[in-house]
């Protein structure tokens, strides 16, 4: 019993050792460190002592099998039941004969016993258990409440701001996307545009070209059919004139021959003198021209 | 026929020769004998190339002038035309003489009348021309008759730049032209 009672005060001064110690570690990191880092280190630390001193208790408190019958017995010895550990086998092993006080007690002490089998309830805690709970909890709260939401609302914030932004880039994207889509429909609305009025002016362009080169080359026909047509009429009167120019000659030729085949010396002296009468007849008419009129 | 194309320097040998003619008192000798020569020469178109080829030598021309003329022509005019042949104008020949002939009839005061005929004008024939040539032109005139069978019939005159053509051939050609 003696053991028991040690063991339970040694189990609390550990206890209260390890938390007196990490606050201490606390308490000097906190006066040492005043850098941002180091303040996230000493709220990490002080959140790490805060959930082991609330979890302390409760571990103390989860007793196991063991522990709740050194804690029956230790009860039943300081409540005087027993007065040795002998008395109380005794009494707990005479239990079912039910003969004498003894006998009773160690009834009494054997259900207590029986009490650390059975299992805890398990929808309603132990009222420990919620205190201790209930303090993590609180400390929890606290802590989330003094750092934790604001970070996490930060981090909402600067989310939602972010998310607002990308949305907010988005549009702008989808302004410009769209507005490029637009200026690009329109380019080629423009360009499909020309490119049918070039078409259709190259068609015309052929078209034009097609009658221009027609009517030129009619033109070129018809000019030279004029030109053959005249060709062929300067060739024919060209042919009459040298056909009736070597005929004449032909006709001339033959007469000269005649002619001269045909002049005798008589012939020659009338020749001879006619011209000598031809030229003093010449004279005649001259003088006549020059006593006479002017 | 006509003397305009006839060169200074052929004028010049002309009056020279003249004047040599008439200081030897042979002018009317020479004058005739070459008309003669010229008629000659004007009838044989060989004889006259031979002359005026500078590529013969010019003893060969001459000595064939001594072998046609010799018995025919005074020895002055041969020596002339030698002289004419070595001065290396036997192209010119033919003006000179043609220059000469009307330098001596307007030493007459006349002028010549080249008559070209098929067949030779006799001595009537030719003073009736050159009488009715003085009534038709108004001066005097000296008839010098040329056989050119080319002719056919009738006569063509020329006097200086003026053709009087009463030819066969003229009417011919006339003819000729109207049919063409």
């Amino acid at each position: 019993m003696a053991n028991t009672t040690e063991t339970a005060k040694l189990a609390k001064l550990d206890t209260a050792r390890h938390t007196k110690a990490l606050s201490l570690f606390a308490s000097t990191m906190t006066r040492h460190l005043q850098h941002s880092l180091m303040k996230s280190l000493l709220v990490l630390s002080v959140t790490t002592t805060a959930i082991l001193a609330a979890a302390m208790p409760a571990r103390a408190a989860g007793e196991t099998i063991g522990g709740c019958v050194l804690e029956k017995l230790n009860t039943s010895f300081e409540d005087g039941n027993y007065r040795s550990l002998e008395q109380m086998l005794t009494s707990t092993a005479s239990k079912e004969n039910g003969k004498s006080d003894d006998d009773k007690k160690g009834g009494t002490l054997e259900k207590k016993l029986e009490g650390c089998l059975e299992a805890p309830d398990t929808i309603i805690p132990a009222l420990d258990e919620v205190i201790w709970g209930g303090l993590a909890f609180l400390v929890l709260l606290g802590f989330m409440q003094w750092k934790g939401f604001p970070a996490v609302k930060r981090a909402m914030d600067a989310r939602s701001e972010k998310i607002r932004n990308d949305l907010d880039a988005a549009d702008d994207a989808k302004t410009s996307a769209q507005r490029i889509q637009t200026e690009y429909e329109e380019k080629l609305k423009n360009a499909e545009e020309k490119a049918a009025a070039i078409i259709e002016e190259a068609r015309a362009k052929a078209s034009q070209l097609k009658l221009d080169l027609q009517a030129q080359a009619e033109a070129e026909i018809a000019e030279k059919r004029a030109n053959a047509s005249a060709e062929i009429d300067a060739n024919r009167s060209q042919a009459i004139d040298d056909l009736r120019s070597e005929i004449a000659t032909i006709a001339v030729d033959a007469a000269e021959q005649v002619v001269a085949a045909s002049i005798n010396p008589e012939t020659h002296r009338q020749l001879i003198d006619d011209y000598i009468d031809q030229v003093s007849a010449s004279g005649a008419a001259n003088t006549a021209r020059t006593n006479g009129s002017p | 026929m006509t003397n305009t194309h006839i060169s200074e320097r052929a004028k010049n040998y002309a009056d020279g020769i003249l004047k040599i003619a008439r200081a030897e008192g042979i002018q009317n000798e020479l004058e005739q004998q070459l008309k003669d020569f010229l008629a000659i020469l004007r009838q044989n178109q060989e004889l006259m190339t031979v002359l005026a080829d500078s590529d013969i030598d010019i003893d060969r021309r001459i000595g064939v002038i001594r072998d046609l003329f010799t018995d025919q022509v005074q020895p002055l005019t041969i020596t002339l035309l030698a002289l004419v042949i070595t001065a290396g104008r036997g192209n010119e020949l033919t003006d000179i003489i043609d220059t000469l002939i009307d330098r001596a009839a307007a030493g007459r005061n006349r002028r010549v009348a080249r008559v070209r005929s098929a067949l030779p004008l006799n001595d009537k024939q030719q003073a009736l021309l050159a009488e009715a040539l003085k009534e038709s032109l108004g001066f005097e005139v000296e008839i010098h008759v040329l056989i050119d069978p080319s002719v056919i019939g009738g006569v063509v005159t020329e006097i200086g730049d003026r053709i009087i053509d009463g030819s066969i051939r003229n009417r011919l050609q006339q003819m000729r032209s109207s049919v063409h």
